[in-house]
C-alpha cells in the first residue's frame, strides 16, 4: 500500500504544481483559470513534437514552456483588455470558454492520440526501506515545493510582488499609482502558463496523455487549491500531493481502482462542507 | 392592475412571444415538413433546447456556473434505460418524469457544499461531478446496453413526427412553467441572487435555499432532456455526456442567453444544425466549438447574450425601451421639522403600536467589532425607541456602516448584544434577522435591475411575520408616499436616486420593527432630499417601523430625526436631540478637527 501511495507522488506533484498556479492566478489576476491545464498541454505537446525532431530534452522543454507562456500571454491579453473590471465569476466564465476553444484547437493541431513524452530520468529511482521512489517523483515534488516557496517569498518580500498584490486588490488604484496593470497581469498569465507546462510535461509520461486528458488535470488541481480556499500556496501544495497519494492508494483495491479519478470530487466536497460552517459575505458593502 | 400596465400588456406580449415564435416555428416546421432526417435533427435540437432551459434557470436567472448539465442528462438517460430494462411496462411520460425527479437528490448532494460559499465554488464542484458521471457511467455502462435493450416509445409516439411534436410540447410546458415561476417570489429571488447575494439576504431570502432551488430545478429539467434523448435514440453512448459537452452547452447558453425561451431554442438549433451545416461545407464539425467559445466571450464582453440583445433591439424598435425616469419636479413647499410631524402621527389610523412597556424597537448593548488591531466599533450601546426616527451620524470611517452590517447579520464574530423588540437576534443569519424584524437599505444601490418596481416590492414583502399580503392600492400608496417610479417599470430603467427611494420603500413595505436606512439621500438633489426627510419623519406614524437613519446631510437629519447618536472612531461620543448634539463641541471637533474646538 505504501508503494502504491508513493506511486501516486508524480501525479500528486503535478496536481500540486498546477494547484499552486491556480492559487497564484486566483489571487493575483482574479480568475479561476479553467483553461490552465489546457495551456500546459499545449506546451507539453509542443515539447513532444520538438523532441521528436531530434532535439535535446532541454531544448524541447524550453520550446514547450515558451509555447505555453505565449498562449497564456495571448489569453491574458484578452482578459486584460476586455474583462479588466469584470467580476471574478465573469472572468472565470471567460476562462471556461477559453478551455473549450483550446480543446478544439489542441485537437486540430495535435490530434486526439496520446503522445510519446520523454521522462527526465526514465524509470530509475532510489529504494528507501523497500519502497521505490522514482527520480521523476522526487524531481516534481522538489520542483513544486520550490515553486510554492518561491512564489510566496516573491509576493511577500519583493517590490514587484508587492505591486502585484496591490494590482490584484485595487486594480484601478494601482493603475493610478503608475503600476502598469495590464502588462503585469499579462506577465502573470505567461508565468503561470510556463510553470504549468513544466508540471504537465513531468506527469505526461506516466498517464493517459491525450490533449483532452491533460486538460482535465485542472479538476484535481482545483480540488487541491480548494483545500486552501484558493488562497494558500502551501495548503494547495499539500492538497495536491495528498490527492495524488490517495489516488495511488485507490489503485490498490480492485473494486475502487476504476473510480480513482473521483477522489478530487470527494476531497472538494468534504473541504467545502467543512469551510462553509459559517455564512460568508464578500468584502464590498 | 393599473391602467398603465393594461395599456402596456400587448406590447409586452409582443415582446415576450414574438421572438419565441420567430425562432421556434421554423424549427418545428422544418422538422415536420422535411425528411425523416430533418425530423430527427429537429427533435435533437428541441431536446438540447430543454437542456438550454435548464441552464437558463441556473446560470441565466441565478447567475451560478454549472458545468454538469449534460451529466444530469446522462443520468436521466440512465434512469430511462433502467425503466426500459427493468420496468418496461411503466407509462412513458411517468418514466420521463421520474428520470427528471431522480436528479433532485443527486443535485442536492452535489450542490449542498457549495451553496453558502460565494462565487465560483459551484463551478469547481460541478466540473468534478461531470467527470465523475463520465467515470461511473463508463465503468458501469447504461442499463441494457450490453444486452441490446432499447427504450421503446408508446404507439402514439412511434413516428418521428409525433415524437418531435411531443418534445415541442414538453419544451413549451417547461418554458411556460418557468415563465409562471418568474412572476413568483421564487423567480424574483433567483434574479436577486444573480445580482447581489447581499441584497437577496437583506430582502429576507435565504441565499443558500434560493440557489439550491435553482440548481435542483435545473437538474430536474436536464434529467428530463436526457430521458427524451434516450427515448429518441433508443440507446445512448457515454460520449454524449462527457464534461466537454457540458462545458459546450454552458458556453452556448451564455452566448444565446438561455434564460429566454427563444434563447434556449437558439441554443438547441445551434448545437444541432451548425455542425450539420459545417459538414455540408466540408468543414470539420468540431470547429463549431471554437465558434461557441468565441461567441460566449463576445456575449460576455457585450454583457448581453444573443436573445437578450435581440429583445433589447426589439424594445428599442417598438419604443418600449425604458429610458431612465427622472424625478418629478418637487412641490417646493416648506417642510415641517420632525417634531411637528411627530405631533400629527396619531391622526393616522394605522399609527404605530403603542410602545410596549419600554421595550426598544432596536437595542444595541456593548457592541464591539475588531478587524485585526483596528476597533471598528468599540462598546457601542444605543436604543431606537418605537415610533421614532433616530439618526446615526459621524465623520467618514466612524463605523456607521459597520454598525448597520453588524446589526443586519453581514458581519459575524462581534461581541455584545443586539435585540429587536426585546428579543436577542445574535444567533440569527442575515435573512433570519430580516424575518425577526430588521430591514435595511444599502449605501450603494442594490436594487435588482431585472425586476419591476412592483416585483421588487413584492419580493421584499416576502416573509416578515406572515405579512405577505399587500393590496394593489396599498402598494400604490406606499410608492406614492416615497415618490417612487410607476410600479410596472423595470428597475434597470430607473435612475439611481429613484432606485434608492424604491429600496427605502421596500424596506418599509413589510412593516418590520426597525428600518436601517444607510444614506438614503445620497445622490438626491437638495429639494428631493428635503422631501425625503419629510417622508422619513412620517415612516413610524404611517407604516409602523422605527427608523435608524445613517446620514451625512445634517439638514435632513434635523428635519427627519427626533434623536441623534454620534459615532467617532467606533465610539458613541454624544447622543440626544439633533439640535443639541450638533452644537456639542466634541461633535463639532470630531467633524471639523481639533483646531476649531473650544
Amino acid at each position: 500500500m505504501i508503494q502504491s501511495g508513493v506511486a501516486g507522488l508524480v501525479a500528486g506533484g503535478a496536481y500540486a504544481m498546477l494547484a499552486v498556479v491556480v492559487v497564484l492566478m486566483f489571487r493575483m489576476v482574479r480568475v479561476l483559470n479553467f483553461s490552465l491545464a489546457a495551456i500546459g498541454a499545449f506546451g507539453t505537446f509542443t515539447m513532444s513534437a520538438v523532441y521528436a525532431h531530434d532535439q535535446s530534452y532541454l531544448v524541447a522543454t524550453l520550446a514547450g514552456v515558451g509555447a505555453a507562456a505565449g498562449v497564456a500571454a495571448l489569453l491574458g491579453a484578452v482578459m486584460a483588455l476586455w474583462f479588466a473590471d469584470a467580476r471574478i465569476e465573469t472572468r472565470s466564465t471567460v476562462a471556461i470558454a477559453m478551455l473549450i476553444g483550446l480543446l478544439m484547437i489542441g485537437y486540430r493541431v495535435f490530434g486526439d492520440q496520446p503522445r510519446n513524452v520523454p521522462s527526465l530520468f526514465g524509470s530509475h529511482g532510489i529504494k528507501i526501506s523497500g519502497v521505490v521512489v522514482t527520480h521523476d517523483a522526487i524531481a516534481i515534488v522538489v520542483a513544486t515545493i520550490l515553486v510554492a516557496v518561491g512564489l510566496s517569498v516573491f509576493l511577500g518580500r519583493t517590490r514587484v510582488g508587492l505591486r502585484l498584490r496591490a494590482l490584484s486588490e485595487r486594480p484601478q488604484t494601482a493603475e493610478l499609482l503608475g503600476v502598469p496593470a495590464r502588462w503585469l497581469a499579462i506577465a502573470v498569465w505567461a508565468a503561470a502558463g510556463a510553470i504549468t507546462a513544466l508540471g504537465t510535461q513531468m506527469v505526461a509520461p506516466t498517464r493517459a496523455n491525450a490533449f483532452a486528458d491533460l486538460s482535465l488535470l485542472i479538476i484535481p488541481a482545483f480540488a487541491a487549491a480548494a483545500i486552501g480556499l484558493f488562497r494558500s500556496f502551501y495548503l494547495a501544495l499539500a492538497g495536491g500531493i495528498g490527492i495524488g497519494i490517495l489516488e495511488g492508494i485507490a489503485t490498490n483495491y480492485s473494486s475502487i481502482a476504476p473510480y480513482q479519478s473521483v477522489v478530487p470530487l470527494v476531497v472538494v466536497v468534504l473541504m467545502l462542507m467543512w469551510s462553509q460552517r459559517q455564512e460568508v459575505w464578500d468584502v464590498a458593502r | 392592475m393599473s391602467r398603465a400596465s393594461v395599456l402596456r400588456s400587448p406590447r409586452e406580449a409582443l415582446l415576450g412571444l414574438g421572438p419565441v415564435v420567430a425562432v421556434g416555428l421554423p424549427l418545428v416546421l422544418a422538422g415536420t415538413l422535411l425528411s425523416p432526417y430533418g425530423k430527427f435533427l429537429g427533435t435533437t435540437a428541441l431536446v438540447l433546447a430543454i437542456v438550454g432551459l435548464s441552464l437558463g434557470v441556473v446560470t441565466g436567472r441565478t447567475g451560478m456556473i454549472s458545468l454538469c448539465q449534460m451529466g444530469f442528462a446522462g443520468l436521466g438517460a440512465w434512469v430511462m434505460l433502467w425503466f426500459a430494462t427493468h420496468a418496461s411496462g411503466a407509462p412513458f411520460l411517468l418514466a420521463v418524469l421520474v428520470s427528471g425527479l431522480a436528479m433532485l437528490p443527486v443535485s442536492l448532494l452535489v450542490s449542498l457544499p457549495a451553496l453558502r460559499l460565494r462565487g465560483v465554488n459551484l463551478a469547481v464542484i460541478t466540473l468534478a461531478f461531470a467527470l465523475t458521471v463520465q467515470i461511473v457511467l463508463s465503468v458501469n455502462d447504461f442499463p441494457g446496453n450490453s444486452d441490446g435493450v432499447t427504450v421503446t416509445r408508446p404507439s402514439w409516439l412511434e413516428t418521428d413526427g409525433s415524437f418531435l411534436w411531443a418534445c415541442a410540447g414538453i419544451f413549451v410546458v417547461i418554458a411556460v412553467g418557468l415563465a409562471v415561476l418568474d412572476r413568483t417570489r421564487l423567480g424574483a429571488s433567483w434574479r436577486a441572487v444573480r445580482h447581489s447575494e447581499r441584497a437577496a439576504a437583506a430582502l429576507g431570502r435565504s441565499v443558500a435555499r434560493v440557489k439550491l432551488s435553482s440548481f435542483a430545478l435545473s437538474a430536474f429539467i436536464a434529467g428530463i432532456a436526457g430521458a427524451l434523448l434516450a427515448a429518441q435514440l433508443g440507446s445512448v453512448e457515454i460520449e454524449t455526456f462527457v464534461p466537454l459537452t457540458s462545458l459546450t452547452a454552458f458556453a452556448i447558453a451564455i452566448m444565446v442567453a438561455a434564460q429566454y425561451p427563444e434563447g434556449a431554442l437558439l441554443a438547441g438549433a445551434l448545437g444541432v444544425f451548425l455542425p450539420e451545416l459545417f459538414q455540408s461545407w466540408n468543414i470539420p464539425q468540431d470547429y463549431t466549438n471554437l465558434l461557441f467559445a468565441v461567441g460566449a466571450i463576445v456575449g460576455l464582453k457585450g454583457g448581453l447574450g444573443g436573445a437578450e440583445a435581440i429583445r433589447d433591439g426589439l424594445r428599442r424598435l417598438i419604443g418600449a425601451n425604458e429610458r431612465p425616469l427622472l424625478l418629478d419636479a418637487p412641490d417646493g413647499g416648506a417642510i415641517a421639522p420632525a417634531a411637528a410631524v411627530a405631533a400629527d402621527r396619531h391622526d393616522d389610523p394605522r399609527g404605530p403600536a403603542p410602545a410596549k412597556d419600554g421595550t426598544a424597537a432596536l437595542e444595541i448593548r456593548g457592541l464591539s467589532v475588531t478587524y485585526g488591531s483596528v476597533k471598528a466599533l468599540d462598546d457601542v450601546s444605543l436604543r431606537v425607541e418605537p415610533g421614532t426616527v433616530t439618526a446615526l451620524i459621524g465623520p467618514n470611517g466612524a463605523g456607521k456602516s459597520t454598525l448597520v452590517d453588524t446589526v443586519t447579520g453581514f458581519i459575524r464574530g462581534y461581541s455584545g448584544e443586539i435585540l429587536v423588540d426585546g428579543h436577542a437576534i445574535d444567533g440569527l443569519l442575515a435573512h433570519q434577522r430580516v424575518r425577526a424584524g430588521v430591514r435595511r437599505s444599502f449605501q450603494q444601490d442594490r436594487t435588482i435591475p431585472d425586476l419591476t418596481v412592483e416585483q421588487y416590492l413584492r419580493l421584499a414583502l416576502g416573509s416578515h411575520r406572515g405579512s405577505a399580503r399587500m393590496s394593489a392600492a396599498e402598494l400604490q400608496e406606499l410608492l406614492d408616499f416615497f415618490d417612487c417610479p410607476p410600479q410596472h417599470r423595470r428597475l434597470s430603467g430607473v435612475d439611481v436616486a429613484s432606485r434608492r427611494l424604491v429600496e427605502a420603500a421596500a424596506a418599509v413595505a413589510a412593516r418590520p420593527s426597525v428600518v436601517l436606512l444607510d444614506e438614503p439621500a445620497a445622490g438626491l438633489p437638495a429639494a428631493e432630499s428635503e422631501r425625503l426627510a419629510a417622508s422619513i419623519a412620517q415612516i413610524p406614524a404611517r407604516f409602523g417601523p422605527a427608523v435608524l437613519l445613517i446620514e451625512h446631510d445634517m439638514e435632513l437629519v434635523v428635519a427627519a430625526a427626533t434623536q441623534a447618536v454620534v459615532l467617532d472612531f467606533g465610539k458613541v461620543i454624544a447622543s440626544g436631540s439633533p439640535a443639541t448634539v450638533l452644537s456639542d463641541s466634541v461633535v463639532v471637533s470630531a467633524y471639523l478637527g481639533d483646531e476649531v474646538s473650544v
